[in-house]
């Protein structure tokens, strides 16, 4: 097997990942009660919690790498 | 007493609903699939978008859905899809192999030189930033 299809193959499998471990934490079990895992938003939303003083560390962190991955995707 | 921002109450707006955000963010992404990669109205595209969601995720204009005040264990489960990612993306990227060994970026490359596929993906990257901004 190349070592393209194993990048191709390494990076599908961990996309995949995301979604198995998103359908995980939004399932519910059999007493209707809800997954131990949170969501990928809730792990989100903590993150951005984070502040360091009146600073909202975690937020601009955040927003800021979704705004770069967007920048680096789409215009260069 | 004054109250954090993100405590107070707010009523819902008319605007801010899925019939309106939706559209708007799909007339957005054509736009934005319209413009060619390396081009500068692809560059002050990108930035403008990014830019307006920065400043009303940073300001406080919207209303925020409360996020959990803490983790439990459960949270390591992420760390599974993260290092997965994380690694390969390194590893691919400290060997600079090219075509031979690519990045997840030479991967989807191509894939968004098509004008559909790239409105598609710059749907999904405003909807997932409009979503971060309402966190």
């Amino acid at each position: 097997m190349s070592l393209r299809l194993l990048a191709i193959g390494g990076f599908a499998l961990a996309l995949v990942l995301f979604g198995v471990v998103e359908w995980a934490a939004r399932r519910e079990d059999r007493r209707g009660e809800r997954s131990r895992i949170p969501t990928l938003g809730d792990v989100c939303a903590y993150l951005m919690r984070y502040e360091v003083g009146p600073v909202p560390v975690g937020r601009i962190g955040l927003l800021g790498f979704w705004w770069w991955l967007g920048w680096h995707f789409f215009a260069r | 007493m004054e109250q954090p921002p993100e405590l107070v109450a707010e009523a819902p707006r008319a605007w801010d609903r899925p019939v309106v955000t939706v559209p708007v963010l799909a007339a957005l992404s054509y736009v934005g699939g319209q413009l060619p990669s390396f081009s500068l109205p692809a560059n002050l595209y990108t930035l403008g978008t990014g830019g307006a969601l920065i400043w009303l995720g940073l300001s406080h204009r919207m209303p925020r859905r409360r996020g959990p005040a803490r983790l439990g264990p459960g949270t390591l489960w992420w760390l599974l899809p993260v290092l997965a990612f994380g690694l390969l993306e390194g590893v691919t990227f400290v060997l600079d192999a090219g075509d031979e060994f690519p990045t997840f970026s030479r991967i989807a490359d191509p894939l968004i030189e098509d004008e559909l596929m790239r409105s598609l993906a710059y749907f999904g990257w405003l909807s997932a930033f409009w979503a971060l901004v309402r966190r």
